[in-house]
């Protein structure tokens, strides 16, 4: 880290979150533009700026289209950051909330209420899934402590796999008791941006926020973190309370994203590890560029997902594994 | 050193067996013979023992009684034992050659990479013909247990745990791939293969039987003459070298075994994951033995394993059917939590 | 062969039934072995010692076929190592790797047992050959009292001992081990080395040792090899080979070679007092 600087706070960002932002600006616009009908991007700004509900692309486009680049926004920064921050508190580069149960869990407590009780109130989701996410979490945490070697990346990998499995047996035979729900689910369980329903997405909005406000405001401790618990601990730091903040940001915002868009997996494994190689190791800066980059990352993801075997539309779930399995691989060559 | 065992120590022929090991292995086949008489009586048109007899004789009391026993829970039954018991010797294969107890081919994408196969031709070729599927799925196990030694193996020689990971990752990217192949096809045909998928048997008649009953009778030789390199192996590849066995050969005959028996069973009810893993262990710790017994303790354990979660899915939520392989991940991952907790042979790895 | 030669020294017998020839081996393009040649003494302790790094553990596995060599040859009994079939050559050249590690809960008998391995077939998996080779194995090395119990309940020296019976199960008239010392408390590798020293002897067997400790490598080897950075640099005889100048030039160590009165062997004593130009600058400040 260099001195500070004499300059004043926002002259020192420099250019790079600009560049960022209208990057994602333009991201953005592709996804609203781009679909079975594509509509120029000049049509775009006139619907968002001057919005005439007797145009049919306006319509389109406010009612269809805005709101699904809105949620895989936000889906894509929650998932990020809350990969970004398992990273760091776990010291695993193969930490993603897939990977160590939080997906399945908070899927597994959504399936089990809408699908088993049969409450499909909105504003009850994401609770329940940051329920299911937060003991699977708890779950696979034990396992791997109490295991020999103790929280290796190793041992939390395969706890993962190991209540991952268990959980996801345990959906499919929930899914196989109450074939109806089975069908309403089904490609929800893959994780898609294609049901998207506003009262979801309202209610989950709070859960969203608060996961992003107590990211922001640990990063610099978990960056401290990174460095070892003896040594956090040396240099003053509260361990015990800055990994139960990490776990309540990281549940709030796994539970947003399941609650609107199902599991989607190896977003947070893969972005954090790209927006280290540009920002470094300074949480401060990983966890607002994950979420930036999360969030173009997967608006990306949702265009080719929904053109690659246009009229067909694959879920985006599917194309953040086929695009993040590989480079978990990657990573388990690379750095193990 | 005689105590305990059945011993021959002169002549062309000779061997040392643990009385134990052997006494289990009959307890373990007659166990499943009752668990068969279990199945062919329980269910939604209940047989008496009686009944089931004079049916298996020829003599069945009604037509009912002879197509539920001769068309349905007959084969399903064979079946459940066939599939486990090729599940199990492919897990305890996986786990010599790697040295690794906590390896099972559904945990490296093996049974993932058969399932892909399968489901891929059967959505894209739905005329493709039923005799083509345990081909298919032998190509997609070893394509991908090819995949997953090419990317873990490194100068070194290729970390275990290297190789375990590769191929969760790789199992992701499968399943991924998969499930896209499902949604891409036909809802119906979607529904069958997701059923199939699950690992299941209750769709298994005579056919599949005889290709899992075949390929048990093929390989069973392949492994019982494997078993004694199998016994060098255990000691590293060093020793073994020592010992005058010709490691990479048999390591590359040893892994080509494995997939092969776990494609086997995988293309005749899909993907049963973690009977591979469990009943290796379970046969260790319900007797000492060298290693050709307990291959057989292994494909005894496993065949019932899944034989009892196939009754047990069968029964448990009728008229509703869990697949067998969604009962066995059940038991299974606490058993390998369990494992996961008692191993002390991490810091080898 | 360089290095200082005591002339009082005993001649050697020159029978030797392992040679290796001008050999180099390496991992990929970088030797580590570089144009060594040796025979191995026949009913001989051989010990190589050497710095790190200096090629020891990787000419054993070169001389136990573990490793391919990329020049030179090996020859045994006058037929070349690598032509040789390998089952064949597990039945007169045994090896024990460094760091060995036994199966979970395998009993003492079954890890000897399975040094049987060559000698054993499909058919003829246990005969009384076998028995009597295990029995006879555990015995000489002392740990037939263990023989039902699992090895991983025993000490290291214990274990070492039940690793140092199956290779002697494998009943080979060449024993290769490598660091079969390492780690374990002095008076263990002194039981350890006197258990070898025995085998050498009584049965007539070749042995090669790779050991760390010096002054253990002095008190029981017959033929010492010092190498250093993939070449052999000095060979023979104890007497000859454990000099003051040998050890500074292989080792880069000063110290004194003494004789022990009891047994007559070489021992060396590293230097302690710091050297003149060390003093006089700490006395300058």
């Amino acid at each position: 880290m260099t001195a500070p600087s004499t300059r004043p706070a926002w002259r020192r960002l420099g250019f790079a979150p600009l560049l960022g932002l209208a990057a994602f600006a333009l991201v953005f616009a592709c996804h609203v533009s781009v679909g079975a009908r594509t509509i120029p991007l000049p049509v775009v700004a006139e619907a968002l700026l001057s919005y005439d509900a007797s145009v049919f692309e306006h319509v389109v486009i406010v009612d269809l289209r805005l709101p699904r680049a809105l949620l895989a926004a936000m889906v894509g920064a929650a998932l990020a950051v809350s990969g970004a921050l398992m990273q760091g508190v776990t010291r695993n580069p193969l930490a993603d909330p897939g990977i160590l149960g939080l997906l399945i869990g908070a899927s597994f407590a959504v399936v089990l209420v809408v699908g088993v009780f049969d409450l499909a109130a909105p504003a009850l989701i994401p609770p329940v899934a940051a329920l299911g996410a937060v003991i699977a979490a708890m779950a696979v945490w034990g396992i791997a402590v109490a295991a020999p070697g103790g929280a290796m990346p190793l041992n939390l990998v395969l706890s993962g796999a190991a209540v991952t499995a268990f959980l996801a047996a345990l959906v499919i035979i929930a899914n196989l008791l109450d074939e109806q729900s089975f069908e309403q689910l089904r490609v929800w369980m893959t994780g898609s941006l294609a049901g998207a329903q506003g009262g979801v997405m309202l209610w989950a909005l709070p859960w969203l926020c608060s996961g992003f406000i107590v990211a922001l405001a640990i990063a610099r401790q978990v960056t401290a973190l990174a460095m070892g618990e003896e040594t956090a601990t040396g240099l003053g730091l509260n361990v015990g309370r800055v990994k139960a903040l990490a776990l309540f940001a990281v549940v709030a915002l796994t539970a947003a994203a399941v609650a609107m868009a199902g599991p989607m997996g190896f977003v947070g494994l893969v972005v954090p590890h790209v927006v280290r190689l540009f920002a470094g190791q300074d949480y401060r800066r990983i966890v607002p560029w994950s979420a930036l980059a999360g969030a173009g990352y997967l608006l990306v993801v949702d265009v080719a997902a929904r053109m690659v075997l246009a009229p067909v539309e694959i879920s985006t779930g599917l194309v953040t594994a086929l695009l993040g399995a590989p480079i978990f691989v990657w990573l388990v060559r690379a750095r193990l | 050193m005689s105590a305990g065992l059945l011993i021959r120590l002169d002549g062309p022929v000779t061997y040392a067996l643990p009385v134990r090991a052997l006494g289990l292995l009959a307890a373990l086949l007659s166990l499943i013979c009752a668990l068969v008489v279990a199945s062919l009586m329980a269910g939604s048109y209940p047989l008496g023992a009686a009944d089931v007899a004079a049916t298996l004789a020829g003599r069945a009391p009604s037509d009912l009684a002879q197509t539920v026993v001769w068309q349905f829970r007959f084969p399903r039954a064979l079946a459940a034992l066939a599939a486990g018991a090729l599940l199990a010797l492919s897990g305890a294969t996986l786990q010599n050659v790697t040295r690794n107890p906590l390896a099972d081919p559904s945990l490296v994408g093996v049974s993932q990479g058969a399932g892909l196969a399968v489901v891929a031709a059967v959505v894209a070729w739905p005329e493709l013909p039923q005799a083509m599927r345990p081909l298919l799925a032998f190509g997609g196990a070893l394509a991908v247990a090819a995949l997953i030694q090419g990317i873990a193996m490194r100068r070194s020689g290729g970390a275990t745990m290297r190789f375990i990971l590769t191929g969760i990752g790789v199992a992701a990217f499968v399943s991924a791939l998969t499930s896209a192949f499902l949604t891409y096809g036909q809802i119906d045909l979607a529904i069958s293969a997701l059923g199939w998928l699950a690992g299941s048997v209750h769709a298994a008649g005579w056919g599949e039987v005889a290709v899992l009953g075949g390929a048990l009778l093929c390989l069973a030789p392949a492994l019982a003459v494997a078993s004694r390199p199998m016994a060098a192996m255990r000691m590293g590849p060093e020793m073994a070298v020592g010992l005058g066995l010709r490691v990479g050969r048999t390591r590359m005959a040893l892994i080509t075994l494995s997939v092969a028996l776990a494609a086997a069973a995988v293309a005749m009810v899909g993907p049963i994951g973690f009977v591979g893993l469990v009943a290796p262990h379970l046969a260790h710790r319900l007797a000492r033995c060298g290693v050709g017994l307990h291959l057989a303790l292994s494909a005894a354990a496993g065949a019932l394993l899944v034989g009892a979660a196939d009754l047990a899915g069968r029964l448990a939520f009728a008229p509703v059917q869990i697949p067998a392989g969604l009962v066995t991940a059940l038991i299974g991952v606490p058993l390998f939590v369990w494992l996961l907790l008692r191993t002390q042979a991490r810091a080898s790895l | 062969m360089t290095g200082y030669n005591n002339s009082d020294a005993p001649e050697e017998s020159a029978a030797s039934r392992l040679r290796v020839a001008g050999v180099a081996v390496g991992y990929g393009d970088a030797p580590v072995v570089r144009d060594v040649s040796l025979d191995v003494p026949d009913g001989a302790l051989t010990v190589l010692v050497g710095p790190n790094g200096s090629g020891k553990s990787t000419l054993m596995k070169a001389m136990a076929r573990v490793l391919p060599v990329s020049a030179g040859e090996i020859r045994l009994d006058g037929r070349l190592l690598r032509s040789t079939p390998t089952r064949e050559v597990a039945r007169q050249l045994a090896l024990l790797p460094q760091g060995p590690i036994a199966p979970e809960g395998l009993r003492v008998r079954e890890l000897v047992a399975q040094g049987r391995y060559p000698h054993q077939s499909l058919l003829r998996q246990w005969s009384r050959e076998d028995a009597e080779a295990v029995d006879a194995a555990m015995r000489a090395a002392d740990v037939i009292q263990f023989a039902d119990r699992p090895v991983s309940d025993l000490s290291g020296g214990q274990r070492q001992r039940c690793w140092i019976a199956m290779v002697l199960a494998q009943e080979t008239g060449i024993l290769l081990l490598d660091e079969p010392t390492t780690f374990l408390d002095l008076k263990v590798q002194v039981d350890l080395m006197r258990l070898l020293r025995r085998i050498a002897k009584e049965d007539g067997r070749s042995l090669v040792v790779v050991l760390h400790e010096l002054n253990v490598a002095a008190a029981f080897a017959d033929h010492l090899v010092m190498m250093k950075e993939g070449c052999i640099l000095a060979e023979g005889h104890v007497e000859r080979v454990f000099t003051a100048a040998n050890l500074r030039e292989v080792f880069g160590l000063e110290a004194n070679v003494l004789r022990d009165p009891a047994s007559g062997r070489p021992v060396c004593v590293p230097v302690v007092t710091p050297n003149a130009d060390v003093m006089s600058r700490i006395a300058a400040q």
